[in-house]
């Protein structure tokens, strides 16, 4: 019995096992109650007192998930009005349901990050990251690259939603919203204009086979300005990135990583992929088991890394020059 | 945190194993022999629940290390209440007292319009 209580014991942390393991192997010993309920007092409070241990989020970070829930919706918001602003004057039967829907979810979760109401943000948002999955996983078993393509938003949705639930409560007021307002607005307003539409630019930006194909290299004018186009809309997002505390400015960079990971992820990791599926749609392949793994594990060490940096950093710069308290 | 712990009320554990050191200093065990005399034996406590309570009473600030023994080759230590264990410990006395009060009050209230009948 002493065996499985000392192989139980080691689930606790080291420094409350230094503390306190003899006294307790001298208490379960005389306590004379083994069985499982013993095994599951001793599991569940080896997990509370991990849990009481983790360390407390810093306080940048929870300053930074606050604009992050701020400045991604706002963005998940333009993305979706850029699907449903030029079907609009052709009528309603015109417009897809989900996209409406995409829409009208993300200006709830706007108005709730803004007025800082957590549990509305956090439902919507749950139901936001839901619609950005469903609306590629349509068409997934025919074109599984509507997944990938679309992959960026999902991920998204995602940050948008853990940056809710890690979002300081209160706070000031939001700066940069100027700036990420106006690149919202151009983001919008890319298709309104024909050849800009995402359609065309978006084999460049994630599906890229490292050239461009004969079809935009003839339209290389139109391609060049809507370059251009999201150029200018991630200059001002930088602009409104800039606008920030340093603290928060540096911890943005945490949350906007899995995001930003996912273009090179899709670009070279399934290039061959996609490459094989528009060969051959007679026998489409779907994503394997190891490709989702990849899909979900890298944003996640993305995240963990630059979180991990940022943390060292800040401890090396010392507590007073780390941007003050929540 | 302290400042949080006095608003929200104290779990059954916690109350329990600051009540059995109020009275004098005890080791682990003796802890949790006096837990289950005071609560007539319906709570007897689990060393994991018992020293993860201690464990976080000890950081809070409520109990502290008494004094250590060394019995039949094992260390024995004993903990002892800490004044703000104490003032906690009142403080929380006083909200059920006052829970207390006012659930036998309404229970009397109760019976009164039952025509004294018992409840």
């Amino acid at each position: 019995m002493s065996a499985l209580h000392r192989r139980l014991l080691t689930l606790y942390p080291s420094d409350f096992r230094r503390e306190y393991e003899e006294e307790m192997l001298a208490v379960l010993a005389a306590d004379g109650r083994p069985g499982p309920a013993q095994v599951f007092d001793l599991v569940r409070a080896a997990l509370l007192v991990r849990l009481a241990r983790l360390p407390a989020a810093p306080p940048g970070l929870r300053r930074a998930a606050r604009v992050a829930q701020f400045f991604g919706t706002l963005l998940l918001l333009a993305a979706a009005l850029r699907r449903v602003v030029p079907f609009v004057p052709a009528g309603i039967e015109a417009l897809d349901p989900l996209d409406v829907l995409r829409a009208a979810v993300w200006a709830v979760v706007l108005a709730a990050a803004w007025r800082g109401l957590r549990l509305l943000g956090f439902a919507g948002a749950t139901a936001g990251l839901a619609l950005e999955v469903a609306a590629p996983w349509r068409f997934y078993s025919d074109t599984p690259a509507m997944v990938l393509n679309a992959y960026w938003l999902i991920m998204a949705a995602a940050v948008v939603l853990v940056a809710g639930l890690a979002a300081a409560r209160g706070g000031d007021r939001f700066r940069g919203v100027l700036p990420v307002l106006s690149a919202a607005g151009l983001l919008v307003a890319l298709s309104e204009v024909y050849w800009l539409a995402s359609s065309q630019l978006s084999p460049w930006l994630m599906l890229g086979n490292g050239s461009l194909s004969p079809y935009y290299m003839e339209r290389a004018p139109e391609f060049a300005a809507g370059v251009l186009v999201l150029v200018a809309a991630a200059g001002l997002v930088l602009l409104a990135v800039f606008r920030q505390e340093p603290a928060v400015r540096r911890w943005l960079l945490a949350w906007a990583a899995p995001v930003l990971v996912t273009v090179p992820l899709i670009r070279s990791g399934f290039d061959a992929f996609i490459r094989h599926n528009a060969g051959h749609p007679e026998a489409t392949r779907l994503l394997d088991g190891f490709q989702w793994a990849a899909l979900v594990l890298v944003p996640l060490a993305a995240f963990l890394t630059v979180a991990h940096l940022t943390s060292r950093y800040e401890r090396g710069r010392g507590p007073a020059r780390t941007g003050g308290v929540a | 945190m302290l400042a949080a712990m006095s608003e929200a009320p104290m779990r059954e554990p916690t109350f329990l194993v600051l009540t059995a050191l109020a009275e004098e200093p005890r080791h682990g065990y003796a802890v949790i022999e006096d837990v289950s005399a005071l609560t007539g034996g319906r709570v007897r406590l689990r060393a994991g629940t018992l020293y993860s309570a201690l464990d976080r009473l000890r950081a809070e600030g409520l109990i502290e290390v008494d004094r250590e023994e060394i019995v039949q080759s094992r260390l024995r230590r004993y903990y002892r209440l800490t004044a703000t264990g104490e003032r906690s410990l009142a403080a929380e006395t006083a909200r059920l007292r006052e829970q207390a009060a006012i659930a036998d009050r309404r229970l009397r209230a109760r019976r009164a319009d039952l025509g004294g009948a018992p409840a």
